[in-house]
């Protein structure tokens, strides 16, 4: 069995890499203006079905990989400014709600044009087989989805941290109406934040459908995991989402190995035990919607 | 309980983020008296309260009421001990009527509120004098039937002086009572305020910036600065401070006292 | 007392008006085209929708694990036919102790929570109980669900065809309504209107609201519970898929579609909502696009629901305060003229 877990282990990361980029996204979008993104799965699945389109059209692999999730991103900014800008300042019931009536819509509507089908979509041959390191060998794809995501999670840090827009999102985090004072365009910082968490999506999106394929509930069936990340990590908390959805991604896959029928609900489990222990999270902060 | 406190506070302390709020605030306000708390802005005076009244629990230091300490109580179970309190912003139910909005109180005292029976028409008619008798204190009783949001600042400020009442308090806790208020409001709000301690004999306990209020009403001060404590005593001892003078108050706002 | 039950109001017109034609459903059913099967499944609906009311439109909760409950009520139905064999009534009074059950294992973890972290806990749970039914094959059928025999009713042999069926469906939505309507009017129903409003204050009146947040998750549950069971028992059939979040969505879609906060809402959200898929279903595969353009439009559109959009309209009390519902501030002391 022990030569297994190392795998395991493996994918336990890549997972948990999928969760956390999921749900950072979400809780950027979360965080700023408390709007709560149950369409977030169908922005992931949006950018897979465009990237697998413009392949098959024959794009070139990376150029569709780079492409899709900015068109998915595209297609956010006016969601955003149509139809989730109204909601802004109301309860978050309200965001919920109208964003899973899109998801309803969006899921639909994949089907419509590609069918409900799982479609085919293999990663270029350049990124198939595996690489033998050190003791195991790990497959291609899901090493380059762990640099791809590492180095996504990398600039975010960079972007949010070390640039002067960064400085003006996190700011408005903590007091929008400070910032609009001072004369920053809230709005613009709305739509663009929104932009960045369905970034995020997309390339998690263009990237999953390597693993799980593609139909119209590709997205959907990291959402709630990903809302279960948030939790456990504490909202208001990315690096809390980065940790939590590197455990859960790890607990789950090791609970595929060992109890396979409780690998689904290991991640509500956990979630139960870190909310008795802490309310807020592991990294959570006080106050913020609880 | 002539000299013992009703409430009393021993050094508490509030820290956010490694900032504190307030530190080492000790202080007693003993039954019967008007007590208020001043200080500049960002002094930590509501933090002080929200201590007092549970709405957070302090870092360090303890809290006791009517000689049980009450440091750790959730704030639902200090109202039925006794206390009671009012906020910055009026607290109040924004949907209903100024009847509903005393009526709760009222039922929780009667020990309804929890009841899937309606109250006998009795109880009800009880529970309506109750509702008169509270809003005529605060002379609201022509506002009864109307929206509570329809009403101005001051009435509604009014309207939760009421309900604090409602549940038959020892002790009242007010936030910044005048906050917002125009000056004919304030008149009435401060006739109020002297009407709980001579009519009602209620111990009053508030935090204010208008200084000439507090000296006009209060029996005892306790100056904050910073968080901290600056100075206490009778309004004459606070106004002839120096450091009060220094840190909160201008010369010309004493001359004018 | 007695004066309250006697007064007529327009809206108690209107409802006897809907009771009537309700009534009269399986008679016009071939005219209308509208057969009973569908409309006690509407009716049925309204129940999970009334648990849905109870928490978003009356306490300010949102309630997205009612699929949960709404689920552990069918399931508890059929399983305690399947393996004890018992008679319908008992069957159903099954699936609402199961709901129940479910209730006071989540609900310790829910009631401390509000807002989003409590929609997104509640959703989590759900899921659990979701995954349980989709697991255990051997008990639950899986994926592929569960059949479920109607069994006789306990006073008699016989089973309930379509149209009896229907109208022990009105009559029991009609003493939920009575039975959700009795709980919003009375004290506790109250506070929780005034949790919904302002919480902070409700605790400085010296009333724990975790307390009355507890109790409301047991009866939600409970009209779930029973919704579900009753529903198993109409379709003959249930599967896992009914305690999926999403199912949870449609509950509070009907709720504010019809008008959260009001007791009659959720009767015409549910209505419009079951009859409408029903009928959309059969015009277009994609009914879905509609469901969720529904959900948009509501949301922006429409967020009073059709009955808090039509109440407002005629300068009645607030939201959660119905005009039938001025007992508070109708009784005879206030004949007295406290004016000046």
């Amino acid at each position: 069995m022990l030569e297994h877990v190392g795998p395991q282990l493996f994918n336990g990361l890549v997972l948990g890499a999928f969760y956390a980029i999921v749900a950072i996204g979400l809780s950027l979008i979360m965080n700023l203006t408390g709007t709560i993104n149950m369409a977030h799965g169908s922005f992931m699945t949006l950018a897979g079905y465009l990237a697998f389109s413009m392949i098959a059209r024959g794009t070139n692999f990376w150029f569709a990989f780079l492409v899709a999730p900015l068109l998915a991103v595209l297609v956010a900014i006016i969601v955003e400014r149509t139809l989730i800008r109204p909601l802004y300042g109301r309860d978050p019931v309200y965001s919920l709600l109208l964003t899973f009536g899109l998801s309803l819509i969006a899921e639909e509507l994949f089907h419509v044009v590609w069918g409900a089908n799982t479609l085919p979509f293999a990663p270029p041959a350049a990124l198939g087989g595996t690489l033998a390191l050190g003791f195991m060998n790990f497959p291609v794809y899901r090493l380059f989805i762990v640099i791809v995501l590492v180095f996504a999670f990398g600039l975010l840090g960079l972007f949010l941290y070390r640039t002067r827009f960064g400085l003006r999102l996190r700011a408005a985090v903590q007091d929008s109406e400070m910032i609009a004072a001072l004369g920053t365009n809230t709005q613009l910082l709305y739509t663009i934040n929104f932009g960045l968490g369905i970034l995020l999506a997309g390339i998690a999106g263009v990237l999953a459908v390597g693993l799980l394929g593609l139909n119209p509930t590709t997205g959907n069936t990291l959402l709630m995991p990903a809302f279960v990340t948030v939790i456990i990590g504490g909202m208001g908390s990315l690096y809390g989402s980065l940790v939590a959805g590197v455990l859960i991604g790890v607990a789950t896959s090791l609970m595929t190995l060992y109890v396979p029928a409780a690998s689904e609900v290991v991640i509500y489990i956990l979630m139960a035990v870190v909310l008795t222990i802490r309310p807020r999270g592991l990294f959570g902060e006080e106050g913020l919607f609880g | 309980m002539g000299d013992k406190f009703l409430l009393e506070a021993q050094d508490v302390s509030k820290y956010f983020g490694g900032v504190h709020a307030c530190e080492g605030v000790s202080l007693g306000v003993r039954e019967g008296s008007i007590h208020a708390v001043i200080g500049p802005n960002g002094a930590g005076k509501t933090t002080f309260f929200n201590a007092l009244s549970g709405f957070y629990y302090p870092d360090h230091g303890r809290v006791f009421f009517g000689g049980e300490e009450i440091t750790r109580m959730p704030n639902w179970r200090r109202i039925e001990r006794g206390m009671s309190r009012t906020f910055q912003t009026p607290s109040i139910f924004p949907e209903l009527t100024v009847y509903d909005n005393v009526m709760l109180g009222v039922r929780s005292k009667a020990g309804i509120a929890f009841h899937a029976r309606t109250p006998s028409g009795e109880q009800q008619a009880a529970h309506e004098r109750r509702i008169d008798e509270l809003l005529g204190f605060v002379n609201l009783v022509r506002f009864k039937e109307r929206p509570v949001a329809e009403l101005s600042h001051g009435s509604q400020r009014l309207c939760e002086i009421a309900m604090s009442l409602s549940t038959e308090p020892r002790l009242v806790l007010l936030d910044e009572p005048m906050a917002g208020l125009a000056e004919s409001e304030t008149e009435r709000i401060i006739s109020v305020i002297r009407g709980l301690h001579d009519r009602l004999g209620l111990t009053v306990l508030f935090v204010e910036h208008n200084m000439r209020v507090v000296l006009g009403l209060a029996d005892r001060i306790t100056v904050l600065d910073r968080g901290r404590i600056l100075a206490e005593g009778t309004p004459s001892e606070i106004a002839a401070n120096e450091a009060v003078r220094d840190a909160y108050l201008g010369k010309e706002v004493l001359e004018h006292v | 007392m007695n004066r309250r039950l006697a007064r007529v109001t327009p809206g108690r017109i209107v409802a006897l008006a809907a009771l009537v034609l309700l009534a009269l459903e399986p008679t016009l059913a071939p005219y209308i085209h509208v057969d009973v099967t569908i409309v006690s499944a509407a009716l049925l609906f309204t129940i999970a929708a009334l648990s849905a009311n109870l928490l978003l439109g009356y306490t300010g909760l949102p309630p997205f694990g009612n699929a949960a409950f709404f689920g552990l009520g069918a399931y508890g139905c059929a399983l305690s036919i399947k393996y004890l064999n018992v008679h319908f009534f008992t069957a159903t009074i099954f699936g609402m102790l199961a709901a129940l059950l479910g209730a006071l294992i989540v609900a310790p973890f829910l009631v401390r929570r509000r807002g989003i972290y409590f929609g997104l806990l509640s959703i989590a749970f759900g899921q659990v109980f979701y995954f349980i039914a989709y697991r255990f094959t051997d008990v639950t059928g899986g994926e592929d669900g569960m059949a479920v025999t109607r069994p006789y009713l306990a006073i008699s042999s016989f089973t309930l065809k379509e149209t009896a069926f229907y109208y022990l469906s009105l009559v029991v939505f009609i003493l939920s309504i009575l039975a959700f309507k009795a709980i919003v009017q009375s004290p506790f129903g109250r506070t929780l209107v005034a949790i919904r409003q302002n919480e902070v204050r409700v605790r400085y009146l010296g009333l724990d609201s975790n307390r009355f947040v507890f109790v409301a998750i047991l009866i939600s549950a409970l009209f779930a519970g029973l919704s579900g069971a009753l529903s198993a028992l109409l379709n003959g059939f249930i599967a896992p898929l009914q305690l999926d979040w999403h199912q949870s969505g449609d509950f509070v879609l009907a709720t504010i579609l019809g008008g959260s906060g009001t007791v009659w809402g959720p009767l015409i959200g549910s209505i419009i909502f079951v009859i409408g898929r029903d009928i959309i279903s059969t015009i277009t595969p994609y009914w879905q696009i509609f469901i969720g353009a529904l959900f948009v439009a509501c949301v922006l559109g429409f967020p009073r629901g059709i009955l808090g959009t039509i109440l407002a309209r005629f300068g009645a009390a607030p939201l959660s305060n119905e005009p039938e519902e001025a007992n508070w501030t109708q009784s005879p002391a206030i004949a007295v003229d406290h004016h000046g």
